[in-house]
């Protein structure tokens, strides 16, 4: 690491660094056995990041103010940089003064053109070394008019670019993250909202129990379970043509529950309950609309499946060993002998559920009651078999975890003595944020880095 | 006074007296003999057609009231029918007191071969949406299967899960928790056929 750097890494000491020993503060009894659980945060260098004032020309002066105020916003997001406040144009001038920005603290700068181009814009992106005084990157960026509907995903996806210029990792700007809302006749329909709060939308009139929206991999559709016809049975919702398709009850009678898309988008996911046959999990090929598989169950439940993002495997939420001790458990992706990874003592306890595998694949987040009633998200690194669970919130209640496109965040429902929101948490520094709040949600499932329409 | 109260009616006989004149009145017409033996029959039959009436009227009384006391029943059965149970926190094992209301239910649905009756298993808000949606379904299982377990057959019952979002009351506490980990039972064939145990 270069010494200038070093210099600057005492942006890391503002990171919450609380020693695994934390959950010692907790009651003896909450202690799982073996587990180590805390909030632990390697320290991480976080570079200082300017961004220059967005230019403008060609009819790109009006917008460009806008663009800056997205992409600072995403950046900010990132949890990667600490972003600097902006500057007037009169301390900074026109020119590019790498000893000024280095005297101001920056390790990097982000510069940005805005030029009228057709019917929209380009936006032009420079990332900036700072320390080495030198244009390390460049980009062009097409954006849309002001008025189209994708005009901040457009600028989301430039910040992205900047994201993974300076670290070689995808961002999660260009992002939506799904959800229930329930109304005031306790009907839930769902929701989208961009991974910066902005454009909530409404995308299904469901007027009964709806759960589980989950984003089919190229983003195009969300498949989810409603109760619209008095029965719960998965439905596919097109996102472009707003049709919804239901999917057969290919097993018979049963409630028809908690559906994920294999990697490839083929293949649905889901769990029949209660089916007079076997219950469990099971697969079907959604694409040639055939070829039921199934997977696993039998007296006990298996419900809540997710893949693996090479596709290999599932993890998936488990009654079988009785009421009240969910447990998740992983197995090949067609089946096969399960193994638990939440830290389940025999005939002791502990409540896991609602795993989601992360787009990087080492990492499976759930949710689980420490103490009694008391539930916290919480990471467990497959490397360590789950017996080392990094618990990322301590306040109120949270629940159903979903993994950004980034890998490094999350969205969970937290509810807090104020109500119940929609929250994201940065695993690898703790930071949290709102993302919705005053409204009864559910059940978040964070979108696929969405690409252009 | 006293006088005159005295002579008044004495007065009143003497004008009616003078109003017949001296003719002695001609005497009545003989009654018509009647045969003692059809009066009789006549009497009888008289007596009969009252007692007939009677025995009808006690009759659609006694119909009526045990249309009443059935309708009542029937009533009463299909509250029973409809009676929910409640369970503990996260578990779904029937609770005696669920018991017993489901040992009512039994008998009222042995005596009523063609009810039917969806079980709906819900949750309260703690815990997992999801995995609510499964401890909703194990106990509506839980519940058909006791009900299995009598005799009765598997087909006349579906269950559905609507885990913790069809809430009967809204709050946080224990007691409003406890009224919403529920089973509900709807009669979705036969309500007109339901026979009260006997």
């Amino acid at each position: 690491m270069r010494a200038v750097e070093l210099k600057r890494i005492a942006w890391g000491a503002t990171l919450a660094l609380l020693a695994l020993a934390h959950a010692g503060g907790a009651r003896a009894q909450d202690q799982i056995p073996g587990v180590s659980l805390g909030l632990v945060y390697s320290a991480s260098y976080v570079p200082a990041l300017a961004l220059k004032p967005f230019t403008g020309s060609f009819g790109g002066e009006g917008v460009a103010p806008d663009v800056e105020a997205i992409v600072g916003r995403d950046l900010r997001n990132a949890d990667r940089f600490e972003v600097m406040d902006s500057l007037p144009a009169g301390l900074i001038g026109d020119g590019l003064d790498y000893a000024l920005w280095d005297r101001l603290g920056a390790v990097w700068l982000v510069t940005g053109r805005l030029e009228g181009a057709g019917d929209g814009y380009m936006l032009l992106l420079e990332l900036h070394d700072v320390v080495y005084g030198a244009v390390k990157e460049q980009g062009r960026f097409r954006v849309p008019r002001f008025s189209d509907p994708d005009f901040r995903m457009a600028v989301h996806r430039a910040s992205d670019e900047i994201v993974r210029w300076t670290t070689g990792d995808p961002g999660m700007a260009a992002s939506r993250i799904a959800f229930t809302v329930t109304d005031a006749e306790n009907n839930k329909d769902v929701h989208l909202i961009d991974s910066d709060g902005e454009n909530l939308e409404r995308v299904t009139n469901n007027g009964s129990l709806l759960e589980s929206p989950t984003w089919a991999p190229d983003a195009s559709k969300i498949a989810f379970t409603s109760w619209k016809t008095g029965y719960p049975r998965i439905y596919e919702l097109n996102l472009a043509t707003r049709h919804e398709r239901m999917l057969e009850p290919v097993r018979g009678a049963g409630d028809y529950i908690t559906p994920a898309y294999s990697p490839d988008g083929a293949t649905l996911a889901f769990s029949v309950l209660g089916s007079d046959a076997r219950s469990g999990i099971f697969t079907y090929d959604v694409a040639r609309d055939c070829c039921l598989a199934y997977l696993s169950g039998g007296p006990w439940y298996d419900f809540s499946p997710t893949y693996s993002p090479d596709g290999r495997w599932m993890a998936f939420n488990t009654q079988r060993f009785g009421d009240a001790v969910p447990q998740v458990m992983l197995m090949p992706a067609d089946g096969g002998d399960a193994e638990t990874l939440s830290p389940y003592q025999y005939g002791g306890g502990g409540y896991f559920t609602s795993p989601d595998w992360s787009p990087t694949g080492d990492l499976v987040a759930f949710h689980g009651a420490i103490e009694r009633g008391r539930y916290h998200i919480l990471v467990a690194a497959l490397a360590d078999g789950g017996r080392v669970l990094r618990q990322l919130t301590s306040e109120g209640n949270n629940e159903d975890p979903s993994w950004a496109p980034d890998g490094r965040h999350l969205v969970f429902v937290g509810e807090r003595s104020w109500g119940y929101g929609l929250f994201v948490v940065d695993v690898a520094t703790g930071q949290l944020r709102t993302l919705v709040s005053g409204r009864r949600v559910g059940v978040p499932d964070w979108s696929p880095a969405l690409a252009p329409r | 006074m006293i006088v005159r109260r005295f002579v008044t009616p004495v007065v009143a006989a003497m004008v009616l007296v003078g109003a017949c004149g001296g003719d002695p009145p001609p005497p009545p017409p003989p009654p018509p003999q009647a045969n003692q033996d059809s009066l009789r029959a006549y009497q009888d039959s008289v007596r009969r057609a009252g007692e007939a009436a009677q025995a009808e009227a006690a009759r659609l009384a006694a119909e009526r009231a045990a249309a009443a006391e059935r309708a009542r029943r029937v009533t009463a059965a299909r509250t029973t029918l409809e009676e929910m149970v409640f369970f503990d926190y996260d578990e779904s094992d029937v609770r005696d007191d669920a018991a017993a209301v489901l040992r009512r239910k039994v008998d009222i649905l042995r005596a009523s071969p063609q009810v039917r009756i969806r079980i709906e298993g819900h949750a309260d808000e703690r815990g997992s949406t999801e995995y609510n949606l499964a401890l909703g379904n194990r106990r509506a299982e839980a519940v058909r299967q006791f009900l299995v377990g009598f005799g009765l057959t598997q087909d006349r019952f579906e269950i559905v899960s609507f885990g913790e979002g069809r809430p009967r009351q809204q709050g946080a506490t224990e007691q409003v928790w406890a009224q919403n980990r529920r089973g509900e039972f709807i009669i979705t064939a036969g309500a007109n056929a339901i026979n009260p145990a006997n």
